[in-house]
Parts: structure tokens; sequence; C-alpha cells
């Protein structure tokens, strides 16, 4: 039989080789990106050119005064320009990150992982690596406010003890606080002391986000409101029921590390670890899995409950309802083979359910795991230190109580209910109610215009405060600087309502810590504290579970209706999660891994489903559910569960700021308490409208050829070097005399495509280090996004039709500049503005660059990229603060591309000799394989033989990406291995050889 | 009919010929000269709010330069010293002084002494000082005579192709580590030779590539 080959595929467009997609990449630039941004006539363009021209003539006649301003008295240990780095822990709702901050002169610039920190392990994901803008943002609130007027910190420190006079003599009867999660020493010992300050005070926590389905389940399951903390790395089975642990999830760069290290073994020999993923919303951890079902949200219940009783059929101990039937269109054998699979693998195996599957589920899961011997092993079940955990109970009371008049003061801790409450509880109206408001946020948001009092916020980075991660283990939160804004942190204020009095934030903190590290040679501990920003320790040991409770009897049904209608799925944004990140310009503008869409939320819905109701990307539907109504352009995903539409939180903010006010749709005026995260029997109606969405999906298409390579793990075994057979090597010729690369450093990046997850941490990362600008949506449409380094997601079809395929496969490819060594850039630049260095880097000179583009039009990576207009001109004083002074910012038209972060092998070199000796494999590390949570980015000098890049690059599975054009990329890929089960392998096996090149292939 | 143009005008295109291309070279020997840094930055010297002699502390009193500039072995930028080594002597010498009046206001009023830049590279040239020391170029190379300026100017283009001039040959401005803060030191006889010993002891092969300079 000749083996059918996959298809691999970025969009419908390009599968029907539609017009608009053929014209969009046979442009090297869209048609009109040459023009002006609306709004500027040529005439008027030309007229400005001629005036700026003549003034930059008279302004060049006068040399520049630059002035040089010391410290008056300098502090300890600051060199001028010589960054410092200082351990932090940024907090996460009741999950904290280890981070190092670097400083120029007291200004933070990057974020980085902090290597002693067990969650982070010196890794990053994009919200850490973007939390540096936020810092800047210059929309945050710069003054307390008190009904919209200008006041001060003491005006309100006054007014609160004149308030505060009266509630303590009544035991804080009328007051109320809500909170936004946290797991936080300080904060539990003041949220205390306010406790007993003022008994009869209500306290409510809530964010619209939190995981308490996942904790309702646990408390259900084993008496305590645990939360299971995952230890992939021992997995060698994984389940993921609608869970996202691999970009969404607050343990993302945790789980991603485990799960990598999982994949690893299965390269060197080991077993390789398999993740079934059962979802409806297609995420970057279902595009992971060896095995995708998609299924309703509101099915999954009805999964696991089939899933218990194949297991109970075949021998588990556990008490299934006999008989349950999986949902409908589910093949019992691919059940039959999960569930046999399981079994084979009982202490090893875990299964996840996201946040947003009911608590049954979870119940279910606890049960699950149990009987199959993997608790204490790949999931624990530790109860959460410190920490107020949200509850929309709690919500729903308080906002009752508001209603009601009973709440006279309501203190808000960094909430912002106003917009994200649940649109039942009317949370808009219910504040009204109250007297005395109090808002303490970073922005004076949709909930700060409606309180009395709004305090600014400071920034982790501006302020003390300290948080335990999810194993437990608690870190100091260290500020780099003051607060830009003078904002007062969580702790400050909830120090004023617990104390009294207005104290600092060091003090408070430093409170706590003598009670945890005691008070003999405290200062030395709490400086040992503050280096390292975690206090060593084992984690807290998880509950035990009672075994053989059985499952849930509301298990089957636990989709709420699911089965009628249309399906409504909410989803917290990959980008801006619940809203709190819509400010942030790098975050709104990075693509998401899976739609590709930028600067926008859609209503995400299968092909199916779309030819169902005739919709086409970019209609703009009226989803209906429970009388409440949302608008939204339509965004067809491949491989999404059908019947079902799924929606991301976290837009159509209304007062966000420059960035963030009116981006997308806000999906939370449709999200109910009842219904938090999925319900059926919505509606929906076409308008006959259109809303244009920015995405990149077809942008730098490579076209048909074998880019991304990929086999199963037996295919690897039976032929390691399968990428390299995939293309028949032309005879290589070349006209150039080659340079030559036998001295000195020679430095080269491998990307292993096995651990890629698609994360999206290095695309931030390297903006964070390079400067790289934002552009905005319309020119993200017209194809002038910056990005230099982008990750490529090609569907994937075994075989048949691929436009008719319904759930396709996908994979990732992260695209930096290759610094080929015989670079087509190079060799058309008719000014030598991209040359080559001795150590074998493809440098861009901006200086010289006079716009030409022909490099990029030679580039078969297109990786790079071209400055339309000057991106860089209007970016706010505040904003230029974040940026790295040791890379150059870029012009109009220039072009710029990936450096291989050239700025840190210079640092690098520097420092090397300084100390007189040659550099250390490992000390130079690029922003994106600093930040990469799997290393799947290595990077080094590929003339020592013993470097990891060396070592990776000798691999078998090495592979440079379009090596048939002789060009000899520095940046080759490590070809992607899969692990499906044998008895559900596709039909079209990925044989070593299969590619999706059409033309030029070798097959074995 | 008399002639419309006189006889003179015979000899125009002869005076054109050799006018025009006169003036071309001219204009062209005008722009290399009056346009290139070694004419629109060599000897800036601007006021600096305290007129701090080099020539005295330097010259006279012997000062180090790392005394104040005390970050250049270990930093790309050898800073201007806090207001704080100022007085260091000055709080027990000159203390009325009226040229130190802003010196004495900085540390009374917390707010540093804005110091005016003299040796401006462009902000894409990303120069370390700390290397330089390292491998043993003088200060005196780029900075020329700072021991005899009362004020301080720029000596040296800091153009481009002056710091290619020395990084294809740095040579001549090679010394012992121990010599680079030596404003007095005069290059010995066999300074070919020591560079060369210098250059295969630390290595040095300043880079020639764009990216060793521009990021």
């Amino acid at each position: 039989m000749k083996p059918r080959h996959p298809t691999y595929w970025r969009s419908y467009a390009q599968l029907a080789d539609d017009p608009g997609f053929r014209d969009f990449v046979e442009r090297e630039f869209p048609a009109g990106a040459s023009e002006l941004p609306e709004g500027i006539p040529r005439r008027q363009m030309l007229m400005l050119l001629g005036a700026s021209l003549s003034l930059a003539g008279i302004a060049g006649c006068r040399k520049p005064v630059e002035h040089i301003v010391p410290y008056v008295d300098a502090p300890e240990q600051v060199i001028p320009g010589v960054p410092r780095h200082y351990a932090t822990t940024m907090p996460f709702g009741h999950s904290a990150y280890g981070l190092v901050v670097e400083s120029h002169e007291g200004r933070p610039t990057k974020i980085e992982g902090n290597p002693e920190h067990p969650t982070t392990a010196g890794r990053s994901g994009p919200w850490m690596q973007a939390a540096i803008l936020d810092l800047y943002d210059p929309d945050r609130s710069r003054r307390v406010l008190r009904l919209g007027e200008p006041s001060g910190w003491e005006a309100f420190v006054a007014a609160w003890q004149e308030l505060d006079a009266t509630l303590v003599a009544t035991g804080g009867q009328g007051l109320a606080v809500l909170a936004a999660p946290f797991s936080s020493p300080t904060l539990a010992r003041l949220a205390a002391a306010f406790r007993a300050r003022y008994p009869n005070a209500r306290w409510a926590t809530w964010e619209p986000l939190g995981d308490e389905n996942v904790r309702e389940g646990l408390r259900r399951a084993t008496g305590v409101a645990a939360q299971p903390v995952h230890d992939l790395e021992r997995a060698a089975r994984i389940v993921a029921l609608d869970a996202d642990f691999l970009q969404t999830d607050p343990e993302m760069v945790s789980s991603a590390r485990g799960f990598a290290a999982g994949r690893r073994n299965g390269v060197a020999g080991g077993e390789m670890n398999r993740l079934y993923a059962i979802e409806s919303v297609y995420t970057v951890t279902g595009a992971n899995a060896d095995h995708r079902l998609r299924l309703r949200s509101g099915e999954i219940g009805g999964f696991v409950a089939a899933l218990a009783a194949e297991l109970a059929a075949r021998g588990l101990a556990i008490e299934a309802a006999p008989g349950a039937r999986p949902p409908a269109g589910v093949d019992p054998q691919w059940i039959g083979t999960l569930a046999a699979d399981l079994l084979e693998h009982r202490g090893a195996s875990v299964l996840i359910a996201g946040a947003s599957q009911p608590p049954a589920v979870h119940a279910a899961l606890v049960a699950l795991n149990a009987v199959l011997g993997n608790v204490g092993r790949t999931v624990r079940y530790p109860e959460p230190r410190d920490a107020a955990l949200s509850s929309t109970a709690e919500l729903s009371a308080l906002a009752e109580a508001m209603r009601s008049g009973e709440v006279t003061t309501l203190v808000l801790l960094d909430s912002n209910p106003v917009y994200s409450a649940p649109a039942d509880l009317d949370f808009a109206e219910a504040l009204s109610a109250v007297e005395h408001t109090i808002h303490l946020g970073s922005h004076r948001d949709e909930t700060a215009l409606g309180c009395e009092w709004h305090l600014p916020r400071a920034h982790f980075l501006e302020a003390w405060g300290d948080c335990r991660d999810a194993s437990g283990a608690p870190g100091v939160t260290q500020p780099l600087v003051q607060p830009l804004f003078g904002g007062r942190s969580d702790v400050e204020l909830l120090g004023l309502l617990a104390g009294g009095e207005a104290r600092p934030g060091h003090d408070l903190v430093r409170e706590t810590w003598r009670g945890i590290l005691g008070e003999l040679g405290f200062e030395q501990r709490w400086n040992r504290l503050l280096h390292d920003g975690v206090l060593p320790g084992s984690p807290a040991p998880g509950a035990t579970p009672r075994v053989g409770a059985g499952l849930p009897a509301d298990l089957g049904n636990s989709g709420t209706g699911a089965a009628e209608g249309l399906e409504l799925v909410f989803r917290g944004s990959p980008a801006v999660h619940d809203g709190r990140f819509a400010n942030n310009a790098w975050l709104q503008e990075l693509p998401d891994t899976m739609t590709k869409l930028t600067w926008d939320n859609a209503a995400l819905v299968s092909p199916a489903t779309a030819a169902e109701l005739g919709l086409a990307n970019e209609d703009v539907v009226r989803i209906g559910h429970e009388g409440r109504e949302l608008e939204l352009p339509v965004w067809i995903v491949p491989g999404h569960a059908d019947g079902s539409i799924a929606v991301w939180l976290g837009y159509g903010r209304s007062a966000a700021g420059r960035i963030g006010t009116g981006v997308g749709a806000n999906a939370y005026a449709v999200r109910t308490t009842a219904a938090p995260w999925f319900a059926g029997g919505a509606t929906l109606t076409r308008t006959d409208r259109k809303h244009e969405l920015a995405s990149t999906q077809d942008h730098g298409s490579m076209e048909q050829r074998p880019l991304v390579r990929e086999s199963t793990v037996d295919g690897f075994r039976r032929q390691p070097d399968f990428a390299q057979r995939m293309v028949k090597m032309p005879p290589l010729e070349q006209l150039i005399p080659d340079h030559d690369y036998a001295t000195g450093y020679q430095w080269g990046m491998s990307i292993d495509l096995n651990v890629c997850t698609g994360c999206n941490a290095c695309v931030v990362a390297c903006q964070s280090e390079n400067n790289v600008p934002v552009v905005g949506k319309q020119q993200v449409r017209n194809g002038r996004e910056m990005h230099w380094l982008r990750v490529d997601r090609y569907f994937v079809s075994d075989g048949g039709d691929p436009a008719a395929d319904p759930a396709p496969r996908a994979v990732f490819q992260a695209v930096p500049c290759m610094h080929c060594e015989n670079a087509p850039c190079e060799q058309v630049c008719p000014v030598a503005a991209t040359v080559h260095d001795d150590e074998g880097l493809n440098v861009m000179v901006y200086n010289r660059c006079i716009g030409t583009r022909y490099c990029s039009n030679n580039c078969p990576y297109k990786v790079r990229r071209f400055n339309f207009f000057n991106f860089t001109k209007h970016t706010p004083e505040i904003v230029k603060l974040a940026q790295n002074p040791d890379v150059t910012v870029r012009s109009r038209g220039v072009m710029e591309k990936c450096t291989y972060c050239t700025q840190r092998i210079a640092a690098a070199r520097i420092q090397a000799r300084l100390e007189d000796r040659e550099l250390r494999d490992g000390e130079v590390r690029t922003a994106c394989q600093q930040a990469c949570p799997t290393e799947a980015i290595a990077f080094g000098n590929i003339r020592d033989p013993e470097s990891r890049v060396s070592r990776l690059k000798a691999e078998p599975r090495d592979y440079a990406m379009l090596a048939e054009l002789n060009n000899r990329p520095r940046t080759t890929f490590l070809a992607k291995l899969n692990n499906p089960h044998p008895d559900l392998a596709p039909a079209a096996d990925p044989q070593p050889g299969d590619s999706h090149g059409a033309a030029g292939e070798e097959h074995p | 009919m008399a002639q419309i143009f006189p006889r003179w005008i015979n000899k125009l295109p002869l005076l054109g010929a050799v006018a025009v291309p006169l003036a071309g070279l001219l204009a062209v020997g005008g722009v290399w000269y009056y346009f290139s840094p070694r004419y629109t930055d060599v000897g800036y010297m601007p006021r600096q709010p305290v007129p701090y002699s080099h020539a005295l502390h330097v010259g006279e009193l012997g000062l180090d330069c790392r005394y104040c500039h005390a970050s250049v072995e270990v930093s790309p930028v050898a800073n201007v010293p806090p207001t704080k080594v100022c007085m260091n002597c000055h709080s027990l010498i000159k203390r009325d002084s009226e040229q130190l009046a802003p010196i004495r206001d900085s540390i009374a009023s917390n707010r540093p002494v804005r110091w005016v830049r003299v040796h401006m590279l462009p902000d894409y040239a990303y120069f370390d000082h700390s290397v330089h020391i390292h491998a043993g170029v003088g200060c005196k190379s780029c900075h020329g005579g700072v021991d005899r300026m009362v004020e301080v100017e720029q000596v040296e283009p800091l153009s481009m192709s002056w710091c290619l001039d020395c990084h294809r040959n740095p040579d001549p401005h090679l010394r012992p580590r121990d010599q680079v803060t030596n404003m007095q030191w005069v290059a010995p006889k066999n300074q070919l030779e020591l560079a060369a010993a210098i250059r295969a002891e630390r290595g040095i092969e300043p880079p020639l590539d764009c990216s060793g300079c521009h990021r």
C-alpha cells in the first residue's frame, strides 16, 4: 500500500489555495505594505519631509550638549554601566514565580527566572517576561483620587482613621474586603489581624479565572480543599482533560519542564511519555498531545465516567457505574486503549483536569489517580498555605450584602469586579449601593471609576511582599525601584486596615519573617533570603485521599445542559489572561500559538459548525446566553470541538488604558455564576457585519517544503537519521568563496522541536531583550509585525483531504534568523548592510541600510523585519525606561532581525577577557534560550565539540531547514518525535521519509 | 548690426574648463576637511559647571585617573565621580572657594552636578573602557594629555575610521598594564617588540567586524 503522506498546512486559505492567499505569500510584503498609514495624505507627507529635511540641516549645525549626571553619594556596590541582578518573586494568584531581574542603575529592564526557585528554575513564561512593561505602563494611576478629584495618601489615611474609629467600635459591622487570591505569609498574617480587629467584617476573595472547581473537587474527594501539584517528570502517561497545563495554566513553567523531561527520555532510549488530550478548545497542550480527542467541555464528565467504567471492567478497584457509555461519537476503542495504557503504567501516570471542569470531574480524578497508584508519585495534594482562595460564593454573598445595604464600607484589593464579575451579580449596581468604597488598583479601571477612593497600587517590582509558590516554598518580593507613581502595595493597605496606622511594607514583611526565620541571626538569614529570593526547604506533603470512595454520582451529567444546543465555553486569554494584562502591548500583539490572532478575541468554532451555521472568518455573530448577548467576530479553528463556541475572557476593557481599551469584546458580559466556564443552550445569530481580525498565520509562509520534520519513537528507533533523509540534497556548489570559520568562537543554535511546546515565552523574551517595537493591529494585518522570533504553527493531516480533516494534529516551530554561513540576504544587499562577522553571525548594520528590502526578498526563512515606520518615535518617555540600553533602537526605513543576542555575546566576551580566560560553554545565553521553560533552545560555540550545542547538532535528529539551498544555516532543528499508541496510530503512520515536500523527497 | 556678444566671451569656455573642476575640487576638499570629526569635534571644550582643572589635580598633585574615574577597569563607562569624592578632600581644603560653590550646593541639596560630556560617541557605538584598559591601551591614547588641560577638550576625532586605525594596528598604543594611567609614559624604543609580546600574552585581536562595537 502506498503510504499516505501527512499534509502540513497553515490555514484553510492555504489549502483552498485561494487567490488571496497566493497573492499574500507571493508578495514579499503585502499589497500596500509600503503605503503610509491612513491619515497622512501624500502631499502633506512630502511637505513634512521637506520641512524636516531643512530643519535637520539647521539642527545639524549645532553640536548637541550632553550632560553627565553622577550620583551625589554613590550607593554601595552600584557600578555605573554594569547591570545588577536582584532576586524577587512575582505573585500570580496563589502561585508565585521566582525571578531574577536585571537593573541598570536602578532601572529594571529585563526579567528572567530564578534558578534557585522550585517553580521557575531559571525559566519563565510570557506573562513573567511581559511584566516589566507593566511596570512602565504610562496609564497606571498616578495619584490618590477621591470622587475623581486629586487627593493624597495623607488625606486618605486621615479619612480612614476617622472611619476606623466608628468601625472598631462595632467590630467592623458593615465593613467588607474584596481581595484577589494570594498565598502570602504577610498578607495572611495581616488578614488574620484584620479579622481580629473587626470580627464582624466580611471578607471575600475572588478572581475571575480562579481554580475553585479544582479545590471543591478535592474537598469532596479528600475532605481538604487542597490543590493538585503534578510531577510530570515521573509521569509516563498523561491525560489532560480540558487542561492546558503547557500554556495558560499558572504552573505552565514547571509543567512544561516535567513534560519535556518525559519527551527527552524517549530520545535517550528510555520510555517516552505519552500525552492524551481530551478538550474542546484546541490548546497548545492538545497540539503537543500524541492523541487528541475533541469533545465538548460538557461531555468530558461523561468521558471520565466511561473511562472509569472501562478501567473497572479491566479490573481496577474503582466503583464506577457499570456500563457508563462514552459521549456520542467517541470511539470505545479509544477509551479502551487509553484504559489499558493507564493500567500498564500504574504509579507512573497522571490524569489532569483543567480548572474549567466541574468539581465532580476533579473529585473523580482524585479517585482515579489514587487507585492507579499515582498519588504521592506523579501528583500530590498539598493544602495551600497562608492563602486566601477565590470563591464565587463569597463574591455572590458580598454582592447580596452590598445590595441590601449591609455593607457600608468596601475595600477592594487589586480586584476589578465591575469588569470581570459574573454578569448576573451586576456588581456595578451593587457597588453604587455602598457608602464608602476604597479601591486599590494599578489603573483607574472600570471598578475605580465607581469608587469613592482610588488608591494607586504599586507594581510587584516596586513593593515589598512575599508569596508561596504551588509547592509551598515561600519567597520574598523585593522591590527594585521606588514606586514610580507613588503607589502603595496590598501589604501596606492591609497593614493600615489591620493595624490602624500606615506602616511601610518593608517593616510589615520583615515582621512576618522574624516569625519564620527566628530572631536568632535574623539579619543574616534575611539577607540570605533576599539574595536567594526563596527559602529552601522541603515542600509540604500532600493530603492522602480517601481511596475507594467511588466516583461522584453527578459525574456523567456534570456538564450543565451540554446536550442541547450550542455549547459556550469561556477561557482565559493565552495573552492577556483575565484582562489584567490588557494594557500590555507586548501581550496584545503576541500571536496566539494556535489561532495566530493578535489584538482581538473571537468566537472560535470548528469548521463543521461554521459550515452548518453558514459562518466565515471575521463574520460578526451575536452570541446569546440566558438573555445576555455578546457580539464577536468568528474565527474558524481546525480541530475545535463541533457544536461548541469558545470565547476568550480578558478583552473588551472599557478603562484599561491607551493600549487595552476597546480591544476585542467583553465576554464577561455573558458569563454567569451558574455557568462560569461553559454552558449549553447558547444561541448564535449572524449579523451581516464583518470585523477585521489581525492574524499572522499566513505571514512568512514557507510553502510546502519539509520544514518541520517528525516521526514516531518507533520510526526513530528504526532509522535515527530520518530527518536528514527527508530531502534529497542536490549537488551543492557556490560562486562566492567561503568565509573562513576555522578560528575563534563560532556561534550556533539548536532548537529541539521535540520539546518546543509553543508557549510563546521566547517571543516575548526576545521582544523585551531586543527593544522590538509594537506596531498595532492595523500594521499586523498589513504583515508588518516586528517580532524577531516567531512560532510557526502547522496543522498536520495524516492522509486524506486535509480540508475535510476534522481533527488535524498541530506542530510548532520557533523560527529566528538562521544565521546562514552562506547567507542569501548578504549576497543581494547593494550597500553591504548585512554582512558576516568572524564568529559566524549574520550581522545587520542599521546605519548602512537604505531599505531596499532585497535581503528580505531573498531570505528563504522570512525572518527579516522592516521598519516601515518610525515605530519607536512615539514611545512614551516612561516606556523607554523598559528598553535595553545595550541594544540599538532602530528607526524607520531600516531592516532588522535576530542578532543571536550579539550584545550578550559581547558582554560575556568582554567579561571573559577581563578575567583572562576563554568563554565557558553556557556562559552566553540568548534571551529566547534563557526564557524557554523546556530548554528547547541551545546556543553556544559549535567549534567546541564538547559544547551542549555541538553535542545536540551531532544527534541524528539534527536537520537544517532548507539545507538544500546551500545556505548552511547556523540554527538547526532537532526533529520532533511522537509517541502514538500502536493501537491508535493514525492510518498514515508518519514514516521516516514522509514530509510535507511535494518535490525532491526521498523515500527509503 | 553690432555683435550681440563681446569678444571676451570667447574666453569663457577656457575659464570654465579651469574653474569648474577647481570649484569641484574645492567643494570636495572642503567637505572632506570641514565635515570630518577631525574639524568639527576635535577641540570641543565645553564650559563645565565647576572649573575643575585636570592640570592641577593630575599634572601637579599627581592624582591617579582612577581615584575619580573608579569604574574604568570594570565597567564600559569611566564614571564621573559622585560629589562625595570631591568632598573627600574639599571638606578640608579650600572650603570657602567660590569656584567650589556648586559642589557644596550639590552636597547640601543632594542634587547632582550636571557636568558636560566632552567625549561623545553615538548611541549605537558601544565602547567599553574596561576591556581597552585591560588590553593595555593608555588613557592618553584617546583622551590626550589630560594632565596639562585646565579645561578638558577633545583631542582625537573619535570617528569610526580613527577607532579602526587602532583596531587594525594597536601596537603603538599598547603598554604594560601598570602604565595605562601614566600620563608621562613615553613609548620605549622597542615599542613594537613590547607590543608584540603584550599581544601574544593577552591574545589581543581587536575586532574589525561591525558586531565588535555595534549591537
